[in-house]
């Protein structure tokens, strides 16, 4: 028995028809890749296109929440006389001094605006109270949609032996945007 | 013998057997991990939805503002407190019950507050939660605190006190039980006033303002319309001890910036003198490390409040 040998050539008899048939699948194979990749990019763009419209939606609600409160908020409310939608002008002055309350309300920005008044500058503790407005928040120069609401500004005037002066405002507040 | 009749398992039959086996895992991976995330995000939104909600139940002149949530499905609330920072922080997770799989599966993202003081138990699990808010003046207005429980857990009130009763009474509340013994109240939390037993869940003692919940005493004061009082009951000790130093932050927060404010119209004719008072309040606030530092600042907090009222011009 010989069980030595030379083997002079390796040869597979591979079918054309075999052939065609991979190619086939391949291609199947990409295409539904190709099928579950644009699905699935199609999904997520609606998706977060949602997602990020439910966001803004939220924090215009909730700011349209907050501007309603923000009068009976201790940091603002005039809580000298029972006055339910008045703001004490005076500690709002401060308020928008002391570093402490940034972000504390989550806001882009929160302003208090006298509705009449003989100039447009914004107040400072040297023009106060012949001024226009105080800025409590300004985080972003680009903070959407604002709400506002009116009312009651109330301060302490020391003319005429000194009394207590209530005037009309208005109070403007955007929500904290997506970061 | 050759079995002429024998399947022959071709390239093809492989190639879709593997890649459908492959396709159907990943369909499966995918829409697992898509309701995962879809649920998350609901969840996340729920959490801001409930701040929102909160926020028209704060009060401005009322005494006290209830509400009731109802979810579509059983829901937990999870309630964190961090008593870190400026003001601490308060944040709120919601989980809400899976048909398939785990009942509660992670929570959505939290919702942190910094101006909201939610007293409730870690977890509240129902379907429909009650809520009610009381302002806390320490003397001025600080904060309106929200309380949160279960309106289908019945919440018995062991003899309390009149002004208790009547309260409750008035919130008409319907899962809250008054009731002068233990023995009328069979199912539910126990809240037991000057009464120790070891049926009752808590015991407040009117004597000493103090509230013991698992051992632990936590102290509510006496000028604070009960606000306080129900913090402690509606409430675990851990939520409220982080809770009451919250307040106390803004306490001195808010003291400083009347100080800054009586300074400012002491120059324009307004003056009050209640300078040093603010200062020892603003300070002593910011000290306290339990609830029972506050009973040291109730003389200091009744004495402004009492001058204040005396004044023409006043601070608040």
């Amino acid at each position: 028995m010989n069980w030595g040998g030379e083997m002079h050539s390796l040869y597979a008899d591979y079918s054309k028809k075999g052939q065609v048939k991979i190619q086939q699948m391949a291609f199947v194979l990409v295409a539904i890749m190709i099928f579950f990749g644009l699905v699935s990019l199609f999904y997520f763009s609606i998706r977060i296109a949602n997602l990020e419209q439910s966001a803004v939606s939220l924090k215009e609600e909730d700011a349209k929440e907050l501007v309603r409160k923000l009068s009976s908020s201790p940091e603002f409310i005039f809580s000298a006389n029972d006055c339910s939608n008045c703001i004490d002008l005076d500690k709002v002055l401060i308020l928008g001094e002391r570093r402490a309350y940034e972000n504390f309300w989550k806001l882009d920005y929160l302003e208090i605006e006298k509705v009449v008044s003989k100039t447009d500058k914004q107040c400072n503790r040297g023009n106060y109270p012949d001024c226009k407005f105080i800025k409590v928040v300004n985080e972003t120069n680009d903070y959407g949609s604002v709400v506002s609401a009116f009312v009651s500004l109330c301060y302490w005037e020391s003319n005429k032996g000194g009394y207590v002066k209530c005037e009309l405002g208005r109070i403007h507040v955007s929500g904290e945007g997506i970061k | 013998m050759i079995n002429k009749k024998g399947f022959e398992f071709s390239f093809a039959w492989l190639f879709a057997i593997i890649v459908g086996a492959a396709i159907i895992f990943f369909a499966i991976y995918a829409t697992t991990n898509l309701i995962s995330t879809e649920r998350r995000v609901g969840d996340s939104e729920s959490a801001k939805q409930i701040g929102i909600l909160l926020s028209p139940i704060e009060t401005s002149l009322e005494d006290v503002k209830t509400a009731e949530i109802t979810f579509p499905t059983e829901t937990r609330l999870l309630n964190d407190c961090y008593e870190k920072g400026n003001f601490g922080r308060q944040n709120i997770q919601v989980s809400s019950k899976l048909g398939v799989g785990k009942e509660f599966d992670f929570p959505g993202e939290p919702s942190t507050f910094y101006n909201k003081y939610i007293f409730s138990e870690e977890i509240v699990q129902a379907k429909r939660m009650k809520v009610f808010a009381r302002p806390f003046s320490f003397p001025f207005k600080v904060a309106d605190l929200t309380f949160i429980f279960n309106a289908d857990r019945t919440i018995c009130f062991i003899n309390p006190p009149g002004e208790i009763e009547e309260e409750m009474t008035d919130l008409n509340l319907e899962n809250i039980k008054i009731v002068d013994s233990l023995d009328e109240c069979d199912e539910g939390r126990k809240i037991c006033f000057d009464l120790v037993n070891r049926n009752c869940d808590a015991e407040v003692s009117t004597l000493s303002n103090s509230v013991k919940i698992d051992n632990k005493i936590m102290y509510y004061g006496d000028d604070f319309d009960n606000a306080l009082l129900y913090g402690t009951i509606f409430s675990t000790p851990e939520i409220y001890e982080c809770q009451l130093k919250r307040l106390m932050k803004r306490t001195s927060e808010l003291s400083l910036l009347y100080l800054e404010k009586t300074e400012y119209l002491t120059a324009k004719g307004c003056s009050s003198n209640l300078e040093s008072g603010l200062r020892t309040l603003a300070d002593g606030s910011a000290a306290i490390n339990s609830s029972f530092g506050i009973r040291n600042l109730e003389t200091t907090a009744d004495e402004l409040g009492r001058r204040n009222a005396q004044l023409i011009c006043r601070l608040f």
